[in-house]
């Protein structure tokens, strides 16, 4: 039903706007970013050599570290409040089917960490303006290396939704939220731990810092795109069920 | 409208609603009776289509509950205990959301928004935050989104419960006013607002239906009304010769003073002992002080119902 998936995503995106936790995650993740730009910048200054700025940006620990902390904080009331408050009683009481608000609810918050990256692409074009486009654009990497910050964002707040419809409290909805995206991510290192070839291939499949390497390169993988999107849509089935089954419980 | 058929809620190891069957016919005023944690709450939410049942059969303005579930909540109007509401939108902003979300489109929906907000009396509040509201107000916005999307059935859990006497008696007028031209099923521990709004009471507890009949009915059918007496004569004397009447029950002295007595004296269920009493005192020509007749109240058929 898109009209009841459109109405309930305008209510959500409000919800998530009139929150104070918005413009904190807007305004920490803007700084940040522009701390951490400023200081590709320096090492663009220093002589990085064969790399472009967005792709030390990309890889740098800033983003990583801002994206494994904020999505939690930004997915981790989507359900557990409803709870908590009682909503979820008329909501679901209403002529609206679970997938209706498992959708809508992640649209909304996928649509604020868009919002979310959007200075760090105005500092790009800023620092192109500035510098009086010494280097020309490489829409390759830019463009993919975007790609994946929507990618992994989409992969990353499907476990924070399930994480918050799980529970009524949003601390813990934001605890298992990031316990979970963390442990996927750092996945990643195990491969630097290991000689064993079949866990290193698995761990390259998985490892969201090599795709990242990848796609910010401007080398486009479909692996990676599967593995994203499919987890995402795994996370969203395991939260419409977790939201029927809680009917089941009560 | 309703038809419940041997409905049973399980909870992790409690049985909260134990095997009731009941019906509420197009037009009634419905209202649910029982002590907290009587299994009224599991039962609405059950018929709104937020809980699961464990068994039996549920069917809404003739539709089965489980196979037509959306179309069922579409013909619903729910009203939950406590009216959790988004306390982030404004009143009216929060009532276009829900009637959208009920399916009404286009042109309609500013015209039924301004309906409802007309009908519960909150038009003057519709640009004010629902969280700056006061409990009574909120109750309110609860109830135009119950009608907003003109419910044939309303199911009301508490409706007036947390509010102060002006505001109970606004919620209770505007529920009669709704109740002209809908079904109304509404729960309630405060017994003389059904007496008040509803033409039908069903009684729960424990999650069994202990009656189910109109006030008038259910009043007769637990025990007959108390009879006042204050007589000029010894008590233990009154008491006796009282007791000795064929359909009397129970007589009890209430006080004694200045060779006065006061006396209740209550008939056996079903039995009317004024005209009896009344031949008895003049019998015996027993100065007559004060002879008053009250009939039983919902509370006692409550009481007498619902205790251990």
């Amino acid at each position: 039903m898109i009209r009841t998936i459109l109405v309930q995503t305008k209510r959500e995106l409000g919800a998530i706007l009139f929150s104070p936790i918005a413009y904190v995650l807007l305004t920490c993740f803007a700084l940040l970013h522009g701390f951490s730009f400023t200081l590709c910048v320096e090492a663009m200054q220093q002589g990085v050599k064969n790399v472009t700025i967005m792709f030390i940006f990309f890889n740098w620990f800033f983003f990583w570290f801002a994206l494994i902390l904020f999505v939690p904080i930004l997915t981790m009331r989507l359900f557990s409040e409803e709870f908590k408050s009682g909503t979820v009683e008329p909501l679901l009481t209403a002529p609206v089917s679970e997938w209706d608000v498992v959708i809508a609810k992640f649209t909304a918050a996928f649509l604020f960490y868009v919002l979310l990256w959007v200075p760090s692409a105005l500092f790009y074009t800023i620092y192109q303006f500035l510098t009086g486009h010494v280097t020309p654009v490489q829409w390759g990497p830019l463009f993919l290396g975007y790609a994946m910050v929507l990618l992994i964002g989409a992969f990353y707040i499907s476990i924070g939704l399930f994480a918050s419809s799980l529970t009524r409290n949003q601390v813990v909805a934001a605890v298992l939220a990031f316990a979970g995206i963390a442990l996927l991510f750092f996945c990643s290192f195990l491969g630097f731990f290991t000689v064993n070839p079949q866990l290193e291939e698995l761990v390259n499949y998985i490892s969201s810092l090599n795709h990242m390497r990848l796609f910010a390169n401007g080398t486009f993988d479909s692996r990676p795109v599967i593995l994203y999107l499919s987890g995402a849509v795994l996370f969203l089935f395991l939260t419409e069920r977790a939201l029927a089954g809680r009917r089941l419980k009560n | 409208m309703i038809d419940v058929k041997n409905l049973v809620k399980k909870y992790a190891g409690q049985t909260a609603v134990q095997g009731i069957s009941f019906a509420v016919n197009r037009g009634e005023v419905v209202g649910f009776l029982g002590p907290n944690g009587a299994g009224k709450s599991t039962t609405m939410r059950i018929l709104t289509g937020f809980l699961p049942a464990t068994s039996g059969e549920v069917s809404v303005a003739g539709l089965d509950l489980l196979e037509n579930s959306r179309e069922v909540r579409r013909k619903v109007g729910y009203m939950p205990e406590n009216v959790p509401l988004y306390m982030d939108m404004r009143v009216r902003e929060y009532v276009e959301y829900r009637a959208a979300l009920k399916g009404i489109r286009g042109r309609g929906l500013r015209n039924r928004v301004s309906d409802a907000l007309a009908r519960c009396g909150i038009t003057d509040v519709s640009r004010k935050m629902i969280g700056a509201l006061s409990r009574g107000y909120r109750q309110r916005v609860g109830l135009a989104d119950a009608i907003v999307h003109e419910p044939e059935l309303l199911i009301l859990d508490e409706p007036t419960a947390g509010l102060d006497p002006n505001q109970i008696r606004a919620v209770r007028d505007l529920i009669k006013e709704l109740g002209k031209d809908r079904t109304i099923l509404l729960s309630t521990h405060i017994l003389p607002e059904v007496e008040m709004v509803c033409s039908r009471a069903i009684i729960i507890n424990r999650g069994r239906i202990e009656a189910s009949d109109t006030l008038e009915n259910l009043s007769k059918r637990v025990r007959s009304g108390s009879l006042f007496l204050e007589l000029k004569v010894a008590g233990a004397e009154a008491k006796a010769a009282l007791e000795a009447l064929p359909d009397v029950g129970q007589v009890d002295i209430r006080g004694e003073a200045d060779g006065w007595v006061q006396l209740e004296c209550l008939a056996k269920p079903g039995k009317d002992v004024r005209r009896t009493v009344d031949e008895l005192i003049k019998d015996k020509r027993w100065p007559l002080g004060e002879f008053r007749y009250a009939k039983p109240t919902l509370e006692d058929v409550f009481v007498e119902l619902t205790q251990e």
